[in-house]
């Protein structure tokens, strides 16, 4: 058992070089070196995804041209997104997410409570349902609600005529209303999954003595259990309101025809529907758009400071559950009915959608299979499955490991250079899909000849990874917040390297959080619409972009087919996600 | 088993010094407990011979080798020091079954597949846990983990085994009996042992030696008693229990005979004779130790010991093993651990008295 080789003093004083107390010798000793050049290739990596997207935005918008032509630089962009228009364009953006964001909250602190502290029948099923919006793409829902409430040939509106014997439609998708609607379906969801925990892992005995202090049940909700919730609220509103901003879909579907206009949409616009394209324009309202961003970051932040968002101290206690009586039937209907509108109702309208001849023509000889036909013979639609598999594993995959290995050297070591790896991770953050798409646009044209990026998937390959890479940091960085230091330490002192205690207990401990991100990571991507739809080109078409170009040109049946197919991947992959995170935990 | 060595050893974070030049020599086969309050800089003393801090300062040995000396820039990591470690939160893989766990750092060594099987088995028989090899290692009580963590850590036969505040997790009950189990343990396997606790009953019931640390720096080194009964200071004979510390007056100095001197005092309302480790000049101040248990209550005016104070009972309390009795004197109120047979009346004059054996008297 002699495997190590432990030196006597007077061979080191001939073999160990005598170092200086200086860093740069430092890191060059033993195994310095790999870690130096390990953390270079991040720090490159990261900066390519993050820092040069953004240096060319701002280049771009200083530079008359478009990249690759002779030009000068000038503040025309800028000057030119200063006009009244734009003003009611950032008034619009933020209005609308402001608008929806209120609702979304209460609805969903609302599903929250009911799903976490009360006695609702099947609790653990109506979680599953509620949540499922959440993994739809967005442009599904945003089609099939732009067939469901369609003012002429919509479902709705034709039942309301039928049934009522009006002539003006009950409702009209394409409006402030019908784009606020859209948003919180995808809102209302979310923000559950962000609070449900926090509402669970509350510790009773917090309420139970103000209880027990003589406060009534509702002082005790309104004094205690809102106040304890106050952060998560906070924070949950925050996000929400960022990403309100952000959201693209819905403008673009319902907004736009209604012409309302918001800045995503706008950015889109000036690049894809003038004669031609006004770049310096995109990229200054891009830029500008960051400002805002990042404006609202820093505003969260100060918001949040000092609030602790720990209410759970994690003994293993039952959260006390409000017996409703009768009244459990209420929420619990509440609960389906809001699965019902948010899955059931375009699914439904997706499948008669799909075996109709004609869209809004339901009658008996109008059914077909013609679509589906059509569909799985079009090459075009095969190619966008094996361009949206190709970039979701790879993209899912590569977005964690580089996740994975940014949040472990910024939360387990102490390296020189790590929080800067961490910030760079976080900067997309603050970008928009359709910001860093226009960002990535102009990053790759800048590339010398011999790397051929743009126009291939590689190039949404690494605006997806730059996208992803702050959410897989915080999965990570969550996951490893909960390991202790003495499970790594305790392998180390027991004969393990580093890279065995890598493999043998970082990882294997880690790898259920990396599957879920990357569950997360995938279903981004193929939800994924603002940044594809800019860097997309003839041959690496994501199925998002197929069903785009499709709906423009009209064919919504084919759209329904094809968001189908789309809705079955969602519930499958959803489906294995849960069975398998169950069977983690009986494991344990 | 290699014997380990501390020399000049220190730790700085930034312009904090968290060990500040500590000399220590730990004989092979030895148990050595560092203790002292948090903060004291013991933890990042075990941690220092583990390798998984860095010294500062000095150079630290484990049998012939060095294994860091900070001067020379030469540093040994953790896992070429061949160590065994338990931690306070016993640091069990969730991932692993118990065998799993334990065969760890044979697996790591890549032993054959048939050694570690026996190995393992020794170990686990050891701490008497062979029936529990195949649970998974969430599914066990503290001190069961604790048994398993005591395993892993003995499997591949280290040269020292270091504990961090093992049995600060368990109950009381539990604690005395695995510390006992443990104390056997090592002196059968006759193991280097280097042990931090916070507990003073622990660390004098399991070592053979003492070293008392306090902001970084070591107080005083030496076996349980010695450190108990005869502190080289004021510091340190404040840290075990809760003795009675007198300010004196040295009145007289002469050598008992033996290896200490006998001193004779005076404080305010009383006199007395006492032991010290050094010879005090006449005049000089010092605090004299006895400790509650050493102190006996008698009727008012009845001396028969070597030190005696006068005074009246202000407090007595029953706490089953013994009575805590409080004692109004001129000088100060005395801590007095009578036999809870003892009957004592509030407001009754009494004398209190220790024999000179028990009154330890260190300089100020």
């Amino acid at each position: 058992m002699t495997i190590i080789h432990n030196r006597p003093l007077d061979d080191i004083a001939e073999t160990a070089p005598t170092l200086a107390g200086n860093a740069f010798t430092r890191a060059f000793s033993g195994g310095s070196l790999w870690r130096l050049i390990g953390m270079l290739v991040l720090i490159l990596i990261l900066g390519f995804l993050t820092i040069y997207p953004l240096a060319m935005l701002l280049y771009g918008s200083l530079h008359s041209t478009p990249p690759g032509m002779a030009g000068e630089f000038n503040l025309n962009g800028y000057r030119s997104i200063m006009t009244t228009q734009n003003l009611i364009v950032l008034a619009n953006t933020i209005g609308i997410s402001l608008a929806k964001t209120i609702p979304s909250l209460t609805i969903a602190v609302f599903l929250a409570w009911i799903v976490a502290r009360t006695d609702t029948p099947f609790r653990g099923t109506l979680e599953v349902l509620i949540t499922l919006p959440f993994f739809i793409p967005p442009i599904l829902t945003a089609m099939a609600w732009g067939m469901l409430a369609n003012p002429q040939v919509g479902v709705i509106n034709m039942v309301w005529r039928w049934a009522t014997g009006a002539t003006d439609p009950l409702v009209n998708i394409y409006s402030y209303g019908g784009v606020i609607w859209h948003m919180c379906q995808y809102s209302i969801p979310f923000l559950f999954l962000f609070m449900v925990d926090a509402f669970r892992a509350m510790d009773p005995s917090l309420e139970e003595s103000s209880r027990m202090c003589g406060a009534s049940r509702w002082t005790t909700f309104r004094k205690i259990t809102l106040l304890l919730m106050l952060p998560v609220l906070t924070s949950s509103f925050m996000l929400s309101f960022i990403k309100g901003i952000e959201t693209f879909e819905s403008a673009l579907f319902f907004g736009l025809p209604a012409g309302i206009k918001v800045i995503t949409t706008d950015i889109y616009e000036s690049i894809n529907h003038r004669a031609t394209p006004d770049y310096q324009y995109a990229t200054s309202l891009s830029f500008a758009i960051m400002g805002l961003m990042f404006l609202l970051v820093i505003w969260q932040w100060w918001m949040l400071r000092g609030k602790s968002f720990q209410t759970v101290t994690g003994k293993g206690f039952r959260p006390s559950v409000m017996e409703l009586g009768p009244w459990r039937w209420v929420t619990f209907a509440f609960c389906v009915l809001f699965f019902f509108i948010t899955v059931v109702l375009p699914i439904g309208q997706l499948m008669l959608g799909s075996f109709f001849r004609f869209f809004g023509f339901y009658t008996y000889d109008m059914l077909t299979l013609e679509h589906y036909r059509n569909v799985f013979a079009n090459s075009e639609f095969w190619r966008a499955v094996r361009n949206t598999m190709v970039l979701g594993l790879l993209g899912a995959t590569a977005t964690m490991a580089l996740g994975a290995i940014v949040a472990y050297i910024s939360v387990r070591t102490r390296w020189r250079g790590r929080n800067l790896i961490d910030s760079m991770a976080w900067l997309p953050w603050m970008m928009p899909g359709m910001v860093l798409g226009v960002g990535f646009l102009w990053a790759f044209a800048m590339l010398p000849g011999p790397i051929p990026i743009y126009g291939t998937i590689w190039a949404l390959l690494l605006a997806y990874i730059a996208l992803g890479t702050p959410v897989s940091v915080r999965v990570m960085t969550g996951a490893y917040h909960q390991l202790s230091y003495d499970l790594e330490e305790c392998s180390r002192v027991h004969g393990a390297t580093w890279a065995q205690t890598m493999w043998r207990i970082m990882v294997a401990l880690a790898w259920p959080a990396f599957a879920v991100g990357w569950v997360l990571t995938f279903f981004g991507i193929m939800r994924e619409l603002s940044a594809s739809i800019l860097l997309y080109s003839v041959g690496s078409e994501t199925l998002a972009v197929v069903l785009m170009k499709l709906w423009a040109n009209g064919n919504a049946e084919q759209v329904s087919v094809i968001g189908l197919m789309m809705m079955l991947l969602v519930i499958v992959f959803r489906w294995v996600q849960l069975s398998f995170i169950k069977a983690r935990i009986s494991k344990l | 088993m290699a014997s380990v060595t501390l020399e000049n050893v220190s730790r700085m974070y930034g312009a904090i010094t968290a060990v500040d030049n500590v000399n220590l020599k730990i004989k092979s086969g030895e148990f050595v407990t560092l203790l002292g309050a948090s903060g004291c800089g013991k933890t990042t003393t075990l941690r220092m011979v583990a390798g998984l801090e860095k010294n500062t300062g000095g150079r630290i040995s484990i049998g012939d080798n060095v294994v860091s000396d900070s001067d020379k820039g030469y540093f040994v990591p953790s896992e070429r020091r061949r160590l065994g470690m338990v931690f306070q939160s016993y640091a069990i893989w969730p991932h692993m079954t118990v065998f799993d766990n334990v065969a760890y750092p044979l697996r790591i060594r890549r032993r054959p597949d048939t050694e570690v099987r026996d190995r393992v088995m020794n170990a686990l028989r050891l701490v008497e846990m062979e029936q529990y090899a195949e649970r998974p290692s969430p599914a066990l009580s503290g001190g069961q983990q604790q048994r398993v963590a005591i395993a892993r850590a003995l499997v591949f036969e280290p040269e020292v085994l270091l504990l961090d505040e093992p049995l600060s997790n368990l109950d009381a009950r539990l604690r005395t009996q695995m510390g006992d189990d443990f104390r056997a343990l090592q002196q059968r396997l006759k193991i280097t042992a280097l042990y931090v606790t916070h507990d003073q009953a622990e660390a004098m019931a399991l070592s053979d030696r003492v070293v008392v640390m306090h902001g970084g720096k070591i107080l005083q080194v030496g076996a349980p008693e010695e450190i108990y009964r005869r502190p080289e200071n004021r510091q340190v004979a404040a840290f075990f229990g809760t003795p009675n510390l007198l300010n004196a007056t040295v009145k007289d100095c002469r050598p008992n005979g033996g290896q200490y001197y006998k001193l004779s005092v005076e404080g305010q309302g009383w006199s007395g004779d006492c032991h010290a480790a050094t010879e005090m000049p006449k005049g000089a101040d010092v605090t004299v130790m006895v400790r509650p248990e050493n102190l006996h209550v008698r009727d008012a005016g009845q001396v028969n010991g070597d030190l005696s104070w006068s005074g009246e009972v202000s407090q007595a309390i029953f706490r089953g093993s013994h009575r805590s009795i409080m004692v109004k004197t001129p000088a100060q109120t005395l801590h007095v651990e009578a036999s809870s047979l003892s009957n004592v009346d509030i407001g009754r004059p009494v004398t209190v008295a220790a024999p000179v054996e028990a009154a330890w008297a260190v300089r100020n």
